[in-house]
């Protein structure tokens, strides 16, 4: 196959017919109707490919790909979705192939003159529709990438393709709005929070720590030069209290008080370029960075987010350069800082079932796998794993940014996390530690669908509740 | 006249059609590794992680992973017999070894009929183990195109053909005949490597690095790609 990435396709498409309604009703999630390419869709998305494959690194890899895939559907078997459904489109190859024998049929010579020859149009406004909905029921949660011998990443070309479509308008607007909020708003993060209103916040959780544990906790803000700047996903500070309040608390015990800090310019760590689009990956991070530089902070502090985390982790370096600020996962800073007996836990503090669910984004490297176990262990009198677990863990059904959908809530609950379901039901815990805002949500709407009495905490809620203060 | 054709497949057709694999071959490889070479210099952030890259494909090699599950193991293991029977056969069975030696002056080490014939018969086994598998499974059927079902059932002709060849009293069919099928279709498989799946057999290696560096982004691309797509300017 020789490659033609540089070209523009030269297809000529016929104008369309396709309505706004009906691309809304070929999709699960809901689009903005005014942003969508309707006329020669296909030629649009080519047009958009092309430009993607011409300034990106993805060429070299979707060749490889598209030379190689040997539809053996290895894959298959490890996909949560698959698991549960069992059709043929939902294995892996199936759906990364869209994408690929569009490169195939579209920017290769030998595509190219097969598609003369035979007269044949590959890409029509159906295919596009088909990959803009099937890209959105992959959570990109890359396991079934573990059990593919040729090693194609579906994660990878998941997001590749859910960019090109983002492009055209095709894109869920929950995602949209929320990004937009975060560089284009006032408030310059995904939930819309005033600062006032973040700041009121953090009072009054250090009021609460202050009652519950009778230590003055500070929430630093705007604080220059200290070791860490921290962002949480900013709907910690709406929804996940506890987690805060743990990880405030950890720092102060572990001395750490005046080692931290939060920026007051900018302080989300949500970051869906990760999910859909690198050039709103970019734009966020550099957020991040400038509030990290703005501060002269010496490293950025991810929370207990998973994409955030690994959003930060992967693409600090390449977006910020080589002096960029490191990036530290905060389970990284709670077991350091209890591995050096900076913290102690008060052994069989949670005296009820425990059970541990990776977040994808951190545990499927093995980034973060065995630390929050190690700290879960040394309070938890009785501690169960799931099976799988790990980098092997199955994703929650919320990953890849479909969570913050919420219509795609029946099929999250439904299809994509039905297998969950089951692993959390055979541990019979009580509490389910899910160090990730996304995987939370996931978590209790599973609970909450599947009649699973069990609560999903943050891990420092639970640290909260352990550390030893005496 | 048979041996007239066996003598023109065995010499110059089955050079030019090791010759037609082998530039495809570099052509595939010299593409990829130009195009990897291209993306690390791009890249943001150039570190790649060896280990991890090499750990991953070293699991392939021995795939333990695959064989110790349950659902996997069966069509694993069928496909790590059929690899190591299309693999070894191929190099160092006896009249192989005397075709590299005669023909390309090239002498390998060659084991003995009966290892060939074991490691032939088991791949012939595991070859239609795995198109049965393939047929019976519906998602795989699903995912199968043309090359899927006619690689496998070429490799079948030419591996019977082989075994028919080197054991003539066996054989229904004139054993010469036997001969020039196996190495017409031996030969049309080999010209179809490069144009196929089977390329794997060079891009194997280098696509945990492929996967790595597709993840290594580039600074600035966001942008530029909309900028050609006239969306300079235009917010989120
Ligand atoms: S949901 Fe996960 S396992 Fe399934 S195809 Fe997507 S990345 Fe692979
Ligand atoms: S395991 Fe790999 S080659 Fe096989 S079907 Fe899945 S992605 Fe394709």
């Amino acid at each position: 196959m020789t490659t033609t990435a540089d070209a523009p396709p030269s297809q000529s498409f016929h104008r369309s017919k396709l309505t706004a309604d009906d691309v809304q009703r070929r999709l699960r999630y809901i689009v903005e109707k005014d942003r969508l390419v309707l006329d020669d869709l296909p030629r649009r998305f080519l047009e958009t490919f092309a430009a993607i494959l011409t300034h990106s690194n993805y060429r070299q890899v979707v060749d490889n790909y598209a030379r190689i895939t040997a539809r053996c559907a290895n894959c298959a078997p490890s996909c949560q979705i698959y698991q549960h459904t069992h059709a043929p489109h939902d294995v892996p190859c199936y759906r990364s192939n869209l994408l690929l024998e569009v490169y195939r049929r579209h920017f290769t010579m030998r595509g190219l003159i097969t598609t003369r020859l035979l007269g044949q149009e590959y890409l029509t406004e159906d295919r596009v529709l088909e990959m803009a909905s099937t890209f959105y029921d992959c959570t990109a949660c890359r396991r079934c990438t573990l059990d593919c011998p040729l090693g194609l990443d579906h994660g990878l070309i998941t997001h590749l393709g859910r960019y090109v479509l983002s492009e055209l308008g095709l894109v869920p607007r929950a995602l949209v709005i929320s990004v937009r909020e975060q560089l284009e708003g006032a408030t310059h993060n995904t939930s819309a929070i005033p600062l006032p209103a973040i700041l009121d916040t953090i009072e009054f959780l250090g009021e609460e720590i202050r009652d519950e544990k009778h230590r003055e906790v500070q929430f630093p803000v705007d604080q220059p030069k200290r070791d860490f700047v921290f962002f949480p996903a900013v709907s910690d500070y709406l929804m996940e209290a506890e987690t805060l309040m743990g990880i405030a608390l950890t720092m102060h015990v572990a001395g750490d008080q005046d080692r931290w800090t939060i920026g007051s310019q900018y302080f989300d760590g949500i970051n869906y370029g990760l999910f859909y689009s690198d050039w709103i990956l970019e734009r966020v991070l550099q957020a991040e960075l400038d509030e990290a530089r703005r501060l002269e902070a010496t490293n950025i502090l991810i929370g207990e987010c998973g994409h955030a985390s690994r959003s930060a982790k992967a693409f600090a370096k390449t977006f910020g350069g080589a002096d960029a600020p490191p990036v530290v996962h905060i389970i990284e800073y709670t077991y350091r800082a209890y591995k050096e007996g900076r913290i102690r836990f008060r052994p069989g503090a949670i005296t009820e079932r425990v059970t541990y669910h990776d977040p994808c984004n951190i545990a499927r490297t093995g980034w973060v796998v065995d630390q929050p176990r190690e700290l879960l262990r040394a309070f938890c009198s009785d501690y169960v794993e799931m099976t799988p677990h790990g980098a092997d863990n199955l994703c929650c059904g919320g990953g890849g940014g479909t969570v913050s959908v919420d219509e795609l809530r029946p099929y999250r609950t439904g299809v994509t996390g039905a297998r969950k379901a089951e692993q959390l039901r055979a541990t019979g815990a009580k509490y389910i530690v899910a160090p990730c805002a996304n995987c939370k949500k996931q978590l209790r709407e599973l609970c909450e669908d599947h009649g699973l009495d069990m609560q999903v905490v943050g891990l420092h809620d639970l640290i909260y509740r352990a550390l030893d203060l005496e | 006249m048979l041996d007239a054709w066996i003598d023109l497949a065995r010499g110059p057709l089955l050079r030019l059609a090791l010759l037609v694999m082998l530039l495809g071959l570099l052509r595939v490889i010299a593409l990829q590794v130009y195009e990897l070479v291209v993306a690390w210099r791009r890249a943001g952030d150039q570190y790649v992680p060896w280990r991890i890259v090499w750990r991953r494909l070293a699991g392939w090699i021995v795939p333990w992973r695959a064989l110790r599950d349950g659902r996997r193991a069966p069509y694993s293991a069928a496909s790590i017999v059929f690899h190591a029977g299309i693999i070894l056969v191929p190099l160092f069975f006896a009249g192989h070894v005397a075709i590299w030696r005669s023909e390309f002056g090239v002498t390998l080490p060659a084991f003995s009929h009966a290892t060939a014939d074991v490691l032939s018969l088991a791949a012939v086994a595991a070859l239609v183990w795995l198109l049965a598998a393939r047929a019976a499974n519906p998602a795989r059927r699903h995912l199968s195109g043309l090359q899927d079902w006619m690689l496998p059932v070429g490799l079948l002709v030419c591996l019977g053909a082989g075994l028919l060849t080197s054991h003539p009293q066996l054989s229904p069919f004139d054993a010469r005949a036997a001969y020039l099928v196996h190495l017409l279709t031996a030969e049309a498989l080999l010209v179809f490597v490069p144009l196929s799946k089977l390329q794997h057999m060079a891009l194997f290696w280098t696509t945990q690095a492929s996967t790595e560096l597709g993840w290594r982004f580039t600074p600035g691309a966001g942008m530029r790609v909309r900028a050609t797509l006239g969306k300079e300017g235009q917010g989120v």
